[in-house]
């Protein structure tokens, strides 16, 4: 494992009953890159999240963040080691306020012991600085008393993001932060996705083959459960197997 | 923001000081004792989104061990309310370790069975409990702190200790849900997934609200065993379970107010009704339905509603929303 890399997985497997959602996933993600994962639907890309956040257990196969092997770690310990993900489908806390939702994942990072609670929430001014400047961050400064429901579709994504963002991780995983957005939220998106590039280590979930050619340091296609090619956005277009695994196989 | 909760706090004490001469004060004091208990539940079914249906657990227990120290040792009042205290936390945190793993339908049906397994203990084992006759004789300590000594023999000076501890333990709440336990309760209510997923370990903070839960409990129960100087075997029943989830719903959940209304409502009412119609739980029953139909947020909602109403501002546009209601959303978080 090179230096620089700060999540590997290794042979990466996964059964559901006799489906083999995943299949032998080896991923190297060096750190400071925007490495994306792409593929046809129902390849295994949110399982293999699932799998590295430990969600799912993995029926083989380890995974490595920075050096540290964190295989079938329970999701609540992995934002304090510093991995922090998205939701494909949108998972925040609807009945608390904006500003709570991003507090709440502030808050998760730091101990403050028992004694912490002695103190009301709003005495944190730490925490508060913190949640205040990732809403800044990703746009959301204006809606931070809103109820989170109450929020668009794509305010919705900003501040699945910003719950991310909030546990100052050093990877993130994003899965497919564009999902179901109309096309001038997905511009906003993006923006808001490349914005972060470089100042995270991102991995990336995305459809949208522009944006992923775009931004992307590296990319994996997955197509069956297996990664099928990997490489820079040029390699990857010219790749025939991926050419057949996105427009099927020609005659 | 602060100066609100000050008013609230204000008219809270004021109602309290009022209550006894409002209604008879050995109903004000069973509506301080059961309010405890209601704020206690509202913590685990209105904060962090379990429904408890077997708080009953711990409240007799505690009602049982205040009343056997009290017989047996001559216990003075406040060890007897520590130690109840202290039991209905112990009991919640064995009882709720095993609940906790389990969600939904399953969590509430461990409850009930463990308030079963106990109620079946307090009724058999009747050389400690008195079984179905109860437990009686139970002598009403006075209020003592070094010389100081205040006779609690009159039901009005006994209502006066039952509300004070009823006000210590409405701060202590109010501190609770205000702490940031209280956002990571809420956020384990609204998605326990995510709450994992931030970084909570959220079997563990479920654990800790029904352990918190349970002592609050505990103590209410320490404060009704001394009422009538018996523990009836009703005391660790399912039916008190069930009226404490009954005036959480009343009142309104998620709202450190509502189930402080909830128990004064079904308290005066059982009160009120019981003496003209026998059959009084029936109306109980209708004005349940009718709460969960068309007003999910309970007392809480319907004063809000109204308020809006005289305002002028007509009805808010999510009237239907059965928890975060101001105080919840309010108070938590901000500085």
């Amino acid at each position: 494992m090179s230096a620089d890399t700060i999540l590997r997985t290794d042979g990466l497997t996964c059964d559901f009953g006799a489906l083999r959602a995943v299949n032998h996933v080896s991923l190297d993600v060096k750190g400071g890159t925007l490495h994306s994962v792409i593929g046809p639907n129902g390849s295994g890309k949110t399982t293999l999240f699932n799998l590295i956040c430990g969600e799912v257990r993995p029926s083989a196969g380890r995974v490595y963040f920075e050096g540290r092997e964190v295989t079938g770690r329970a999701p609540h310990d992995l934002p304090h080691l510093g991995l922090a993900r998205c939701f494909q489908r949108t998972n925040v806390f609807p009945k608390l306020s904006v500003y709570e939702n991003v507090w709440a994942a502030v808050f998760a990072r730091r101990t403050p012991g028992v004694l912490g609670c002695v103190r009301r929430a709003g005495e944190f001014s730490d925490v508060d600085a913190d949640a205040r400047r990732v809403l800044a961050d990703v746009g959301l400064a204006a809606r931070s008393e809103a109820r989170a429901e109450t929020l668009s579709h794509g305010q919705q994504r900003a501040l699945e993001v910003a719950v991310a963002l909030a546990s100052s991780p050093r990877l993130l995983l994003l899965d497919e932060p564009t999902q179901g957005l109309a096309p001038e939220a997905t511009v906003q998106m993006t923006k808001l996705v490349q914005s972060l590039v470089g100042r995270y280590t991102i991995l990336l979930i995305e459809h949208k083959m522009r944006i992923v050619m775009s931004i992307s340091d590296r990319i994996s296609v997955m197509a069956f459960g297996e990664v099928i090619a990997e490489g820079t956005p040029d390699e990857v277009r010219d790749n025939r197997d991926v050419q057949r695994a996105y427009l099927g196989a020609r005659r | 923001m602060r100066r609100v909760a000050l008013i609230r706090f204000v008219l809270l004490v004021a109602a309290i000081v009022v209550l006894p001469f409002c209604v008879r004060p050995v109903v004000a004091s069973e509506i301080c004792i059961f309010a405890i208990a209601a704020m206690a539940l509202n913590l685990i079914f209105g904060y962090t989104g379990m429904l408890s249906f077997g708080q009953a657990t711990f409240f007799g227990l505690a009602a049982y061990t205040a009343g056997l120290m009290m017989i047996h040792w001559h216990a003075p009042l406040l060890a007897v309310l520590a130690a109840g205290t202290l039991v209905g936390g112990v009991a919640a945190a064995l009882i709720g370790y095993v609940c906790i793993q389990r969600v939904g339908t399953y969590f509430i049906m461990l409850t009930f069975g463990f308030n079963q397994m106990l109620y079946f203990i307090a009724y058999k084992w009747t050389a400690v409990t008195g079984g179905d006759d109860g437990l009686p004789g139970i002598p009403r300590p006075p209020f003592a702190v070094g010389p100081l000594s205040i006779s609690l023999d009159s039901s009005l000076r006994y209502y006066g200790f039952v509300a004070v501890s009823f006000l210590l333990a409405f701060y202590a709440m109010k501190r609770i849900v205000d702490s940031p336990l209280g956002v990571i309760f809420r956020a384990i209510r609204e998605n326990p997934g995510r709450a994992a997923a931030v970084g909570y370990d959220v079997k563990r903070y479920k654990w800790l609200a029904f352990t918190i839960a349970g002592a609050f409990t505990g103590g209410a129960g320490v404060l009704y065993s001394m009422m009538f100087g018996i523990v009836p075997l009703e005391s660790i029943s399912w039916i008190i379970s069930g009226d404490i989830v009954f005036m959480v719903l009343i009142g309104g959940i998620g709202n450190l107010y509502g189930p402080l209304l909830g128990a004064a409502a079904f308290k005066w009412l059982s009160e009120a009704i019981s003496v003209v119609w026998e059959r009084w739980p029936l109306i109980l029953g209708v004005a349940l339905v009718l709460v969960v139909l068309f007003l999910r947020g309970g007392l809480v909602e319907a004063f809000t509603r109204v308020r809006d109403i005289v305002a002028g501002g007509g009805p808010r546009p999510e009237p239907d929303e059965p928890v975060s209601v101001p105080d919840a959303a309010e108070s938590q978080a901000r500085p």
